[in-house]
């Protein structure tokens, strides 16, 4: 029988620079980290990139982890600072830069993202696109408040503690992306999305 | 009484948190309550994303891969500064000693000569010192300027030598004109009476008049 260690075990053990530890903490929570990161960047390899580039901060910051809150709630703390200062970076990197593009065909199956080329997944990904691009449209701000409100269940409150604005500018953002998700993907607007996104792809 | 813009306004808050009211507020009005069904079927439809746009297995091993050896380069690279930090903390003692022991002494010097003198005595010396000073500085004669002693030292003065450049210049030869010794052969005259032998001026003379050469012709 195998017993998993504590997050507190495995932070205390990492804090000793034990790499396994961190690692394995790493395996617990990267799949949120980048689920939030996928619906932040628009791009695939941006979302590694930036998940990645959390989980490094987290590891040169664990020495400053008190034991004050649990470790995710700690560690979300640092994805949304890095979420916010990536967009700072990238503002600037990306001015005169030209974008590598990989024309893939709509029906072609994705291994990174997808497990199969069925109907469902083919929607699926479709939907996920129209969310990401729907999402986009939004000042990353706003793109954050939604994503720690929607998938990270976020109070209003703690998102704008979190992110250093009033509780009412993450309403606001909350409520805008909603606003623009429903234009997207309500059933009027369903058929030149579809088409849009198609024309885009191939 | 039931206000449309006010129930919509909360929608975000109802439908992310699953107001227990909201149905109350909604039954008042069937087009507040389509509104709020087409906002929760788009939040319900990005939350299901959410467990089915997951990357597979395959992919999270190359991921953790990755960040192991990210993890280990940066781990590396920090032990790396440490042991550079704790290389300068053991050399700063001894820079320390070496400042210390110059800065003891000095003091002690300054400690030394330090002495309590009381202000009249010192202001009395001092006036003596400077009387001193300005009584014997007439008498001392100016010093006569010197001669110049002439010393000699050889300077070396880089001179310009002349130098002498052969410079072959390949000039292009004109001809040579010579005077021309062309003798007119004694014969020709004879020839052109051969030639002009049988020619036969004509009769008619044609005179052409161009009129308009002068403005008094007619």
């Amino acid at each position: 029988m195998i017993v998993s260690e504590s997050d507190s075990d495995l932070v205390r053990r990492a804090q000793a620079e034990d790499i396994d530890a961190f690692c394995q903490l790493a395996e617990r929570y990267a799949r949120r980290i980048h689920l939030l990161a996928s619906h932040y960047c628009r791009h695939a390899q941006d979302a590694e990139d930036l998940s990645q580039e959390v989980w490094l901060k987290a590891y040169q910051a664990l020495p400053s982890f008190r034991f004050e809150s649990s470790f995710y709630t700690w560690l979300r703390r640092i994805t949304i600072n890095a979420f916010l200062n990536h967009r700072r970076s990238s503002f600037f990197r990306r001015r005169g830069q030209t974008t590598a593009v990989q024309l893939v065909p709509i029906d072609s199956e994705t291994p990174e993202t997808f497990h199969s080329s069925s109907p469902e997944n083919i929607f699926n990904k479709l939907l996920f696109e129209n969310v990401v691009n729907a999402l986009a449209e939004l000042t990353p701000s706003q793109r954050l408040s939604f994503l720690l409100r929607h998938y990270e269940g976020m109070s209003y409150d703690e998102i704008a503690n979190a992110m250093n604005c009033s509780t009412g500018t993450v309403k606001k953002g909350v409520s805008r992306a909603i606003g623009k998700l429903r234009a997207r993907l309500s059933p009027e607007s369903e058929e030149p999305e579809t088409l849009e996104f198609s024309n885009a792809q191939l | 009484m039931h206000n449309c813009n006010d129930t919509r306004e909360r929608f975000t808050e109802m439908v992310l948190d699953g107001d227990p009211r909201a149905e109350k507020l909604l039954d008042q009005c069937e087009e507040c309550r389509a509104e709020f069904e087409s906002l929760a079927a788009t939040l319900r439809m990005t939350a299901r994303l959410r467990e089915t746009v997951t990357p597979t297995e395959a992919y999270w091993t190359g991921y953790h891969a990755q960040l192991r050896s990210k993890l280990e380069q940066f781990h590396a690279k920090a032990q790396r500064l440490r042991h550079a930090k704790a290389q300068r903390e053991e050399l700063k003692p001894g820079l320390g000693f070496v400042f210390a022991s110059l800065r003891k002494p000095l003091r002690l010097c300054v400690k030394t000569f330090l002495l309590p003198v009381p202000v009249p005595l010192s202001v009395a010396v001092l006036a003596i010192v400077l009387l001193f000073f300005a009584v014997r500085a007439p008498q001392q004669p100016t010093p006569l300027p010197q001669a110049p002693v002439i010393v000699q030292v050889p300077v070396e003065v880089p001179v310009v030598q002349e130098k002498v450049v052969t410079k072959v210049i390949y000039r292009d030869r004109k001809p040579i004109s010579k005077p021309s010794n062309r003798v007119v052969p004694e014969n020709t005259f004879a020839r052109s009476q051969e030639t002009l032998s049988g020619f036969k001026p004509t009769d008619e003379i044609k005179l052409t008049v161009i009129k308009g050469g002068s403005p008094n012709e007619k």
